[in-house]
């Protein structure tokens, strides 16, 4: 059964034409009904992300491409020619791989991220929920999601923080390790600071602090972080007590200078603490990276962290691919195998049906013979019933040809042995 | 065909041998796979090496602790139960690139010292002798412990004060389990060292009437207790300072080899 997905992204569509066809999580149930209202589509879902628009149906035959594409031109009111520029049409295990690809994130705007994995399931599951997939899509989602995960546990791909806030948490993790219990002090109202702390506060740090030269914002941010607001100028007495210091405000100098942290350190005995200057000009004093125990990262410190995790990425991506290549062509067998079944099974009865009633023609007519001589003469013929099937089975079974060379055979086989 | 037991030691130095390999291999390949295969090599080692601790045991009728091959014997199992349950706990992958390595040196010993089934002479056959060599072998095994975790966040130190990523950057845990283990294993392994050094000082003085001998392995053992007391000290106090750390080690690291080689037929 012929396996399609028609749809844009990226890469093939600009944002104007991706935004016409997105469909929301409400909508998603009346989408998939019309496709599903299509001649010969026997099972549908629709995968949306704010990068990728994409239908993936299972069909009696690929004539409902043509009705397919219609009706996303009529959906996205746009002429056909010009949206047919940007469409990619897949077929049968073209499709396979590009699920696989799409949800480990290989096909993504920055290579590995996560949460493509979390929208291609819950795409899935609101099809099974509406009932609209079929058996055939219905494995193809399950091996989807098992390939998924397979890259990203093999390769680590998705572990690798990209974004500055991101990478500060990373290198917080690598510092303290579980950051459950910390303090963070945010200083400034920085937008690079409030995501920095808000990654922090997700990573549930036990207390954010907040100071700012103006308390009323100061405080608007704690109540954001469930955190505490603090007088500006009473940051130092807090030093000790805090684990890790995001500095964001647009103080022209140092707002913390080398002998604030020494004494902090020597209060907290050599706890670490880690400092995160993502001001410029700077407002933590950079001399503070040769004290033991204080770990200081500017701005470009960060940017670097997150440009080398993205090369580490490509690397891994490479990996990745690799184990989705191998697992298509597993997967792809293993489909085609199933795809060939019911021909086997019926072929097989068939034949036995016919050797059966023949041999039971052939004893009326010889009259009484001993069980043995009966034995022989089942065994000779089921050994000449299994030899005329081993080639027709070895061609069923065959994954090499072109999809529509194996639905033409098994129909020529059909027909020869008068199958239904 | 007759079974030697000796075939348990060469069965556990062989796995050793292939899984500080396999450790090393995924150094340079960063593959896990390597690291987990070098983890499985070393676990069937070590089911051969415990084997190889009974059969001393049920055939000299004493702890595998009077010799140095039986001792280093002990030290190697018991610092590679240690990291086990380390692994098993934090997820430790770097730890392998130094214990692996000192395992198998340590057993590599043991194997090409030989005196194994060495029989006790009975003057020695005390409580407090046993208890000595007992404890200051599990001791050892904890320091040693403790100072493969310092060098690690040694290393993660370096890291992230220089911004860069070593080879061990994804492999080593966090900077701070890498220093409450190490000052765990210090101080775990520091007091049962001393209590084990105590009871060799009065079983001396109990049968030469002397608390300590001026020996190498008496020295050794000496200053590698100083050092570590003053390693545990930073720790406790709060001086905790990256290079001295680094130097107290190394300089315990080498009294404690030089105690254990000192260490002659009891």
């Amino acid at each position: 059964m012929p396996l399609i997905l028609v749809g844009l992204n990226h890469r093939t569509a600009p944002v104007d034409i991706r935004e016409r066809l997105s469909v929301s999580d409400q909508q998603l149930p009346e989408v998939i009904s019309a496709l599903r209202q299509i001649p010969g589509v026997e099972g549908a879902s629709v995968l949306s992300t704010c990068n990728r628009v994409e239908a993936v149906v299972s069909a009696r035959t690929e004539d409902v491409i043509e009705a397919i594409v219609d009706w996303l031109s009529r959906r996205g009111a746009a002429e056909r020619a010009s949206l047919e520029q940007h469409l990619y049409i897949l077929r049968y295990a073209d499709v396979v791989k590009h699920l696989f690809r799409v949800a480990a994130g290989l096909d993504s705007m920055i290579v590995g991220e996560p949460q493509i994995g979390g929208q291609v399931r819950s795409a899935f599951q609101i099809a099974m929920e509406l009932g609209s997939l079929d058996p055939l899509l219905q494995q193809v989602f399950e091996q989807t999601m098992r390939v998924a995960k397979k890259v990203r546990t093999d390769t680590s791909i998705g572990e690798h923080a990209v974004s500055v806030p991101y990478a500060a948490v990373e290198l917080a993790k690598k510092i303290f390790g579980d950051l459950k219990g910390l303090h963070v002090l945010l200083l400034g109202a920085g937008e690079m600071g409030e995501l920095t702390a808000e990654h922090l506060h997700k990573q549930d740090v036990r207390q954010v602090f907040v100071a700012n030269r103006s308390h009323e914002r100061a405080v608007e941010l704690a109540q954001r972080f469930s955190g505490q607001a603090m007088q500006y100028d009473k940051i130092e007495q807090h030093l000790a007590a805090c684990d890790i210091v995001i500095a964001s405000t647009a103080a022209p100098h140092y707002v913390i200078e080398v002998e604030h942290i020494e004494r902090a350190l020597h209060a907290r005995r050599r706890r670490n603490l880690f400092l995160i200057d993502l001001a410029v000009p700077r407002n933590i004093d950079p001399a503070i990276t040769k004290l033991d125990g204080a770990y200081l990262y500017n701005i470009d410190d960060l940017q670097n962290v997150a440009d080398a995790n993205l090369e580490v990425r490509q690397e891994k991506a490479v990996e990745a691919e690799e184990i989705v290549a191998r697992e298509v062509e597993a997967f792809w067998k293993r489909l085609i195998s199933q795809d060939a079944v019911p021909t086997i099974v019926e072929l097989q009865r068939r034949l036995e049906e016919i050797r059966a009633s023949e041999v039971e023609k052939t004893l009326r007519k010889m009259g009484p013979i001993s069980a043995a001589q009966r034995e022989a003469i089942e065994t000779l013929t089921t050994q000449m019933i299994n030899k005329i099937l081993h080639y027709p089975i070895l061609q069923l079974k065959d994954v090499s040809d072109e999809p529509q060379e194996r639905e033409s055979l098994r129909q020529t086989i059909r027909k020869i042995f008068g199958l239904r | 065909m007759d079974f030697s037991p000796i075939v348990l030691l060469y069965l556990a130095l062989g796995c050793y041998a292939l899984g500080t390999m396999a450790a090393f291999a995924s150094l340079f390949t960063h593959e896990k796979r390597a690291q987990t295969a070098g983890l499985v090599i070393m676990s069937a080692g070590f089911i051969f090496h415990t084997f190889w601790i009974g059969t001393i045991c049920a055939r000299t009728g004493h702890p595998p602790l009077t010799n140095l091959p039986e001792t280093l014997t002990f030290m190697s199992w018991t610092i590679f139960a240690v990291i086990l349950a380390l692994y098993i706990r934090y997820r430790v992958y770097a730890a392998s690139f130094f214990v692996y390595p000192l395992v198998l040196l340590l057993l590599l010993t043991a194997a090409v010292v030989g005196e194994p089934f060495a029989q006790l002479d009975p003057s020695l056959r005390s409580t407090l002798f046993t208890s000595h060599i007992f404890l200051t072998t599990l001791g050892v095994a904890g320091l040693f412990i403790g100072l493969a975790f310092t060098m690690l966040a040694w290393m993660q130190d370096r890291s992230l004060k220089s911004k860069t990523r070593g080879r061990l950057w994804e492999w080593i845990p966090s900077l701070n389990v890498c220093k409450v283990v190490s000052y765990r294993a210090l101080a775990i392994g520091f007091s049962i060292y001393t209590i084990g050094l105590l009871a060799g000082v009065l079983w001396s003085y109990r049968t030469t009437a002397v608390p300590v001998e001026a020996r190498v392995k008496q020295i050794g053992a000496v200053v590698a207790w100083i050092l570590f007391a003053a390693l545990l000290q930073t720790y406790i106090s709060g001086t905790y300072r990256t290079k001295r750390t680094i130097f107290i080690s190394a300089g315990a690291f080498v009294a404690i080899i030089i105690s254990i080689l000192g260490i002659a037929r009891v």
